[in-house]
């Protein structure tokens, strides 16, 4: 059994601040040698200048073979980044994030040209948020687009595939991230996770309770390895601090019970490994 | 004075669909609404001065429209049928109410049901392993819909592909669980070859038929012995074609089916749903399909 492995954004706000970044870096990567829970940096790119200087912080900054995400929105942004990840040789660590309905043509062949080796495939369907509905996007698109973003991923050529079952705000069927979990494991078998946390941030009541707020944010994490979920998007990569514990006690948890019932052992980096001695 | 020959549609309208919207919205933690496109969709209609229009069925191929919502129905890849099939709640009847504010007052609005059998015939069944039941499940969810539709809409069209297939024994019961002492006219759909089935399609406890005359325009003549048992909503326009038919070409078509039908002929739409066409193709087809029933009706 292999731990949860976290995501934490960095530069989400934009303008993209190195030092603090390095700072972070330092302690998140510190604190998961500590416990065993992998973290792969999630960096956001919203501007094309920012992309050269942030993809020179990630040579310099991210541990050489550590794996690190883009997180970009515009296309175009997307494509130019990939670019400049071929140039620098960076595409075997590249998790692109993300591929979804609102994928262009021009992206798909750029994407067939400069292939990275990991992507998140985002399961939103406007159509049904339900978790038949995020499988009918991955299967046929929704018929939103001409194929299921399963075969297309596979077309371009993209080997590992993580699959995102689309947080969504309460209200709108916001449990259904988590429901789809082991839905899409036994349909798929294929790394799942969300970023639940986008969830708190949209529970307008909870603004009233702010010291609670923080701690349900990072909570909000652990319901993904206890549905059976391999990766969780936490939010900045700040709060690692608090998410990496959290995580790799679910995880403990998780690994004595499974280990109990069905036997299955966890591997020798696992927090149980690290923690319990 | 002579009867006014109305234009009409069938149901579905090619609308593109904004994907990178919708996950900018999606990004953004803001609702996604679908009103920008049924808009789009009754402009087009509206604008080539079609006189009943549809909400464009721009939300989803016509089964999905409808499994989507029903209790018993599982939409992943295909609908599949996991227990029994019940109505839960409106289905179409929010985008109709919708685009009935969006239409002036004398354009008319079309609701369209995907009928029960087609809806049968295009899910994988796992729970009634009996065909007959499932269809008049459909039937029975889509009457509570039909019941709901008449207090918002003109006239119910019912649209069943599948007939052409095959029209089971039971099809006029079935229809019939749908359509009986409903407060607004109803119209069968049946797009393809229905040669074989004519005899008892003018049966159907429907108002209107509607056939794809015009790229079969055969079925005009095999009509003949049936013209003055029903209403018709006759196809001018083909669906499945590219090519913009003429004026000229449409007022043809449209005197040699006036001919057969006589005033039974009250529709002329296009042969089926446009979904499959360009959205500038498919405008301009509904623009010379009204210029050609102008010239029809002496305007």
């Amino acid at each position: 059994m292999y731990p949860t492995v976290l995501f934490g954004g960095l530069f989400f706000k934009g303008e993209p601040d190195f030092e603090d970044a390095k700072l972070h870096l330092f302690l998140t990567f510190d604190r998961s040698k500590q416990t065993g829970t992998p973290v792969i940096p999630d960096f956001f790119i919203r501007k094309v200048e920012y992309i050269e200087p942030i993809v020179s912080f990630i040579e310099k900054a991210v541990p050489k073979k550590h794996p690190f995400s883009i997180d970009i929105i515009e296309p175009s942004i997307k494509i130019e980044t990939l670019e400049l990840l071929a140039e620098k040789k960076l595409l075997s660590r590249t998790i692109y994030n993300s591929i979804h309905i609102g994928i262009t043509k021009e992206e798909i062949q750029v994407l067939q040209d400069n292939t990275p080796d990991m992507a998140i495939v985002v399961a939103f369907n406007p159509k049904d948020k339900s978790p038949d509905g995020k499988i009918e996007v991955l299967e046929n698109g929704a018929h939103l687009i001409d194929t299921g973003l399963l075969e297309l991923v596979r077309r371009i050529g993209i080997k590992k595939i993580l699959i995102d079952t689309a947080a969504l705000a309460p209200g709108e069927n916001s449990g259904a991230a988590i429901a789809a979990i082991p839905v899409m494991k036994e349909e798929y078998g294929l790394p799942t996770g969300c970023a639940i946390h986008n969830v708190v941030e949209k529970s307008r009541w909870l603004n009233d309770f702010p010291f609670a707020k923080k701690a349900v944010d990072v909570a909000s994490n652990s319901a993904i390895p206890l549905f059976g979920g391999n990766y969780a998007i936490f939010g900045p990569l700040e709060n690692a601090e608090m998410v990496i514990p959290l995580i790799a006690w679910q995880d403990i948890l998780v690994s004595e019970y499974t280990e109990n019932y069905f036997g299955v052992t966890p591997v020798a980096s696992h927090p149980r490994r690290k923690l319990l001695q | 004075m002579k009867q006014k020959i109305k234009t009409s549609v069938i149901g579905s309208y090619p609308i593109p669909i904004d994907t990178q919207q919708l996950m900018h919205n999606y990004f953004a933690g803001q609702e996604q609404s679908w009103t920008t496109y049924i808009e789009q969709a009754v402009h087009d209609m509206t604008s080539a001065g079609i006189d009943f229009v549809s909400d464009g069925q721009t939300r989803d191929p016509l089964v999905q429209l409808f499994t989507r919502k029903l209790t018993g129905c599982r939409v992943r890849g295909r609908t599949e049928i996991i227990g029994r099939v019940e109505y839960q709640g409106p289905i179409t009847v929010p985008d109709q109410i919708y685009t009935k504010r969006l239409l002036p007052r004398h354009v008319g609005l079309i609701g369209i049901l995907t009928g029960p059998y087609t809806l049968t015939r295009s899910s994988v069944d796992s729970f009634y392993h009996d065909e007959k039941e499932l269809a008049f499940d459909f039937a029975k969810a889509l009457r509570n819909e039909a019941k709901l539709l008449s207090k918002h809409v003109d006239c119910i069209s019912i649209d069943e592909p599948f007939f052409s297939n095959q029209l089971p024994e039971y099809a006029h019961e079935l229809l019939g669980v749908i359509t009986n002492d409903l407060s607004r006219p109803t119209r069968l759909h049946v797009c393809g070859d229905v040669s074989v089935s004519i005899p008892r399609l003018v049966d159907m406890p429907v108002d209107i038929l509607s056939h794809e005359f015009k790229a079969k325009p055969y079925l005009v003549d095999i009509f003949k012995e049936y013209s003055s048992k029903r209403k018709i909503c006759a196809g001018a326009v083909q669906s499945d074609d590219s090519r913009v038919e003429s004026i000229e070409e449409i007022v043809t078509h449209m005197k040699k089916v006036i001919d057969v039908f006589g005033r039974n002929l009250i529709q002329f739409a296009p042969d089926c749903g446009q979904r499959l066409l360009p959205r500038e193709i498919a405008f301009r087809k509904l623009k010379n399909l009204v210029a050609a029933g102008e010239i029809i009706n002496g305007g």
